[in-house]
């Protein structure tokens, strides 16, 4: 203590004797080892760019350069009792005045909010050492210790922070492809805009502004999907007093808005085709009242419903999640319950959906019925085992902790918290949403806040905080890795060694997205499944794509897409660490049968005409030529069994058959 | 306000009428609470009116409220902290409106919300205005009013919001019953200027026969908190009482956070938030949800001055954000040097 104090009153005197020379980078001032006191956080050059938590917002900083001799792992530290009570922010860099990187950064793992880091340092090497003044303007001391080197341990999963330009708005809440690419955009919403950030072949975005004026800003959260088919993704936000939705136009450059007169306070919103009819309809949590719901009438005009999926009198729906528990091909409701009190509207349910529209509460007996006071849940398959398993994030322990529920695969779920890992866990938040971080072929969970829970694969977690805010995922780089946007930032998955496989569906006879269909995975021995789904944790929209890491594993043996339309197409030996494109009905044989007899299209490719062999032409209502972007380019009302294309571009395109009655069965065909 | 037809207020009228089962009435009109033209405010014999020391803030609008019981019946005091026991027919009434409305700078009455309370528990009556202020129709459906007024020589503007019955549900119930907020003996307990002189407001209902039994010599009393005056403290325990606490009680919307903001609780710093880390993280950055002497580091005060509807706090009833409620907040955050 009294070498600290001789220190410090050493330090006192010869920064008084250096002055303003600390004010920049390139007056910083030279130390070593030691304690040093800052008069006060006043100098012109803003510690950029931002190296520790908390973002933007100083307006000052104080500069310092340290040379090691050797190899240490150093310590700067601004906890010391001398600064009991302050708020101190701390950036290491490396590089050169006008082109620093970051190499370390801190803002409160000291005391109270005091700074405390520890960075690793090799002989020769110049780093800057910034205080900014976010907090504080006032003075302080600070330490500098040079440590034995000490490995570092590794994160699970790093990120690397950027900052997008032209990533404004008032929400940016949304990732997901926009314009058919099947590469991630972020989306963002301002009263007046709605702005893409439309991610480029290779790297970076170009951002596109569209004007329209928005009634319900999506204050509670958004979801993304194509509702009238038109190959451009639509969008539902969610507001307190009501919901709007935004409709992107045919050509991708437009958007219209139509808002509901309804009063709606909107929690979690999703796309989700509930009556099975190969249509998106939409579904909004209702806080105070029963949930409602816009059924869609093939033609993306969406009437409103209230009642049969939630109807607790109060509310207290939070986190809708579309999932199929019990896989039989069609999506399940969970909703994730919250209220205070004594009522029942904060206990979960979940409704069985039994086909056609139809549901039935089987809470109760799934064992979902629990009062945790939850706003989402997170589901996956956390053992592979082939069903969907559900960590039930708490958002206050007052009724009860997180639940790691397992599915028994007979319609049941048990509690196997206790020994997971999130029996300990002391972190609430309202956001709990499950991918696969490091692709080592086990979905991981994101929640309470930043943190980060890896599977070990055998229904145990392991924490640890990531310092990125939870966000939008999706893969915003395209290199196989899932990344997360949050605020004006995006963080970069730095990624492993780990081997991947993203799945992009095209529905036809069901919806454009193959939102509701399950993806399965086969690769070393092991199943993995996925389900798509539009809206999953409380607020944000998340990826479309399906994405699934294979670990070490060198090779996938086969992908399968069970579409909610109920058939299955098969992709054998797919290249590993890239995308599948999976068009609905165009990688297996037909399932139509008519008369006794597969219908097939023949010649494929085709030049001019194209024939529709075994077609019983009564049976059929209409039929459609779509491009890959799920557009009709060719609409035959009056059935035929040979097409004329020949004023069709060359391409590839799927032709659709709709029988009377409804049902629909399609077969891609290229045209040369 | 313009001239009163007879009778006289205060002269008898035994016209009240209160449907105790059934729709309520279709019209305010139908009560007959009010002599002459409707929008004059003025109270029949039998209808008092009442203020609470502390109010809750709605976007700035003004209010004014009565209270109503049957001949023969009347109200108990049970603690200071808790509304009075109130007898079956009992019906408070709750005008919203805003002086200096423009364009043509006047009073407007948007709506007026009655507590009834029947025999099977509180129901909520919503009346809504009529543009030429005349009268005022049942609408349980919720609905906006767009309004500009001119406050202090600031011309103001919001979507005002006139509630549903499940918003109103939201902030009046206990558990799974609709309750009352206000009318509490800890609020109550001031003078007001009756039209025959002023009077203790539960002296008042003693004196109509609107209150039995007998008063505590003493009861704990919020204080008026724009009232400079006061300490500090009481005024935001004050504040936090008639603002916050119908939420943030045991048994109430918001009960599972970790704070208890009623004035009866708030004598213990850490049910006010101080130093208790939020449920939910908005911003790692604001780890308690009141930091000492730490206004960017405290969430209640990043609630209490953002819009944003997720995010703001109360979760109801404001659309604006309440500077001198904010103020208050940060001269008292400032004057907390430590955790306790």
């Amino acid at each position: 203590m009294k070498t600290q104090l001789l220190l410090t009153t050493v330090s006192f005197s010869l920064s008084a004797a250096v002055g303003l020379s600390q004010n920049t980078c390139s007056t910083a001032l030279p130390i070593t080892a030691g304690v040093y006191t800052v008069t006060a956080v006043d100098g012109t050059e803003i510690p950029a760019p931002i190296c520790a938590p908390n973002g933007q917002g100083a307006s000052a900083g104080e500069w310092y350069t340290y040379t090691p001799a050797d190899t240490f792992t150093v310590t700067v530290s601004t906890d010391l009792p001398q600064n009991t009570g302050g708020d101190t922010r701390v950036h290491i860099y490396t590089g050169t005045c006008g082109n620093l990187s970051c190499h370390a950064g801190d803002d409160d793992s000291g005391a109270g909010y005091l700074s405390y880091i520890e960075f690793i340092v090799f002989p020769g090497n110049t780093y800057y050492i910034a205080f900014d003044n976010k907090w504080s303007s006032n003075g302080f001391d600070f330490i500098l210790e040079e440590n034995p080197y000490v490995e570092p341990q590794e994160d699970p999963v790093t990120f690397s922070n950027e900052t997008i330009l032209g990533l404004s708005g008032t929400y940016r809440i949304a990732v997901a492809d926009m314009n058919g690419d099947y590469l991630d955009d972020i989306v963002t919403i301002t009263q007046d805009e709605v702005r893409i950030l439309y991610q480029q072949v290779g790297s970076g975005f170009i951002a596109n502004i569209f004007n329209v004026n928005i009634t319900f800003m999506p204050s509670w959260s958004m979801a993304i999907g194509d509702i009238d088919r038109n190959g451009f993704n639509d969008i539902v936000l969610g507001s307190g007093q009501g919901v709007t939705f935004l409709y992107a136009n045919d050509t991708g450059d437009g958007f219209t808005e139509v808002s509901g007169t309804e009063y709606v306070f909107s929690q979690r919103t999703n796309f989700v085709d509930i009556d099975n009819d190969g249509n998106l309809d939409a579904f909004v949590c209702h806080d105070v009242d029963p949930n409602v719901f816009y059924m869609n009438d093939g033609e993306g005009n969406l009437s409103f419903n209230q009642g049969g999926l939630g109807d607790h009198p109060e509310g207290g729906n939070y986190g809708s999640i579309w999932v199929d528990y019990d896989n039989d091909g069609d999506a399940d409701l969970f909703i994730a319950k919250c209220r205070g009190g004594g009522s029942t509207a904060k206990y979960n349910e979940l409704h069985r959906n039994d086909g056609n529209g139809v549901f039935t509460n089987v809470s109760v007996e799934a064992n979902m019925y629990d009062p945790v006071q939850t706003w989402s849940s997170a589901w996956n398959d956390y053992d592979n085992d082939g069903f969907m398993d559900a960590l039930i994030g708490a958002n206050s322990f007052a009724d009860g902790g997180h639940k790691l529920m397992k599915n028994n695969g007979d319609g049941t779920f048990s509690d196997i918290t206790a020994g997971s890992g999130w029996e300990t866990d002391n972190f609430s938040g309202i956001e709990y949403i499950s991918f696969d971080f490091d692709n080592d072929g086990f979905a991981d969970i994101m929640g309470g806040g930043s943190h980060i829970y890896m599977n070990n694969g055998d229904f145990t977690f392991y924490e640890f905080n990531s310092g990125v805010p939870i966000g939008a995922v999706g893969d915003l780089n395209n290199d196989g890795f899932l990344d997360i946007q949050s605020g004006g930032n995006v963080y970069f998955n730095t990624g492993n060694d780990n081997n991947w496989i993203k799945i992009n569906l095209l529905g036809v006879a069901s919806n454009v997205n193959g939102i509701g269909a399950r993806v399965e995975v086969y690769s070393g021995g092991t199943k993995q499944i996925r389900d798509v789904r539009s809206g999953i944790g409380f607020k944000y929209m998340h990826t479309l794509n399906a994405h699934f890491g294979i670990g070490t594993n060198t090779a996938i043996d086969s992908v399968i897409v069970r579409w909610p339309a109920g058939g299955y197409d098969i992709v054998r030996d797919p290249e590993i660490n890239g995308d599948v494109l999976v068009v609905e009905g165009t990688t297996s044989l037909s399932v139509l049968k008519m008369n006794g007899s597969p219908v097939e299209i023949f010649p494929n490719p085709a030049e001019n005409e194209l024939n529709i062999q075994n077609m019983d032409l009564t049976q059929v209502d209409n039929m459609k030529v779509l491009n890959m972007l799920g557009q009709v380019v060719m609409d035959i009302t009056v059935p035929v069994n040979t097409l004329d294309i020949s004023a069709l571009n060359n391409g590839m395109y799927v032709l659709q058959v709709e029988l009377k009655g409804g049902k629909r069965f399609a077969d891609s065909f290229i045209k040369r | 306000m313009e001239p009163v037809e007879l009778p006289v207020p205060g002269a008898p009228d035994n016209s009240v009428s209160v449907p105790l089962n059934g729709e309520p009435h279709q019209k305010l009109s139908d009560y007959n609470f009010f002599y002459g033209p409707l929008k004059n405010q003025v109270p029949v014999e039998g209808v008092y009116e009442y203020e609470p020391i502390s109010s809750l803030f709605t976007d700035y609008a003004l209010k004014k409220r009565f209270i109503w019981m049957p001949d023969g019946v009347a109200a108990t005091y049970n603690v200071d902290s808790e509304i009075l026991d109130f007898p079956v027919g009992t019906v408070l009434i709750k005008n919203f409106y805003y002086t200096h409305v423009l364009p043509g700078n006047e009073t407007k009455i948007l709506e007026t919300r009655l507590m009834i309370l029947r025999s099977t528990g509180w129901i909520f009556a919503e009346y809504v205005w009529n543009e030429e202020q005349t009268e005022a129709y049942l609408d349980m459906n919720g609905s906006h009013v767009s309004l500009t007024w001119s406050k202090n020589g600031e011309t103001m503007s919001t979507n005002y919001r006139i509630p549903s019955q499940t918003e109103c549900m939201v902030c009046h119930k206990l558990n799974d019953t609709p309750i009352p907020i206000g009318v509490k003996p800890q609020n109550l307990n001031k003078s007001f200027p009756y039209p025959d002189g002023e009077k203790n407001q539960l002296q008042k209902l003693v004196d109509v026969g609107y209150l039995s039994g007998n008063l505590p010599p003493s009861i704990s009393t919020v204080v008026d908190y724009s009232d400079s005056g006061q300490p500090l403290e009481l005024r935001l325990r004050s504040y936090l009482d008639i603002n916050c606490a119908h939420c943030h009680s045991a048994g109430k919307h918001c009960d599972y956070r970790p704070i208890r903001l009623a004035f009866s609780e708030t004598g213990v710093k850490t049910n006010m938030g101080l130093c208790v880390e939020p449920g939910e993280s908005i911003d790692p950055a604001m780890n308690f949800i009141i930091s000492p002497s730490n206004i960017a580091r405290s969430v209640m005060h990043y609630r209490l001055s953002t819009n944003d509807e997720a995010l703001r706090m109360p979760l109801l009833g404001r659309t604006m954000v309440h500077q001198e409620g904010v103020q208050l907040l940060e001269d008292w955050i400032n004057s907390i040097d430590i955790c306790e």
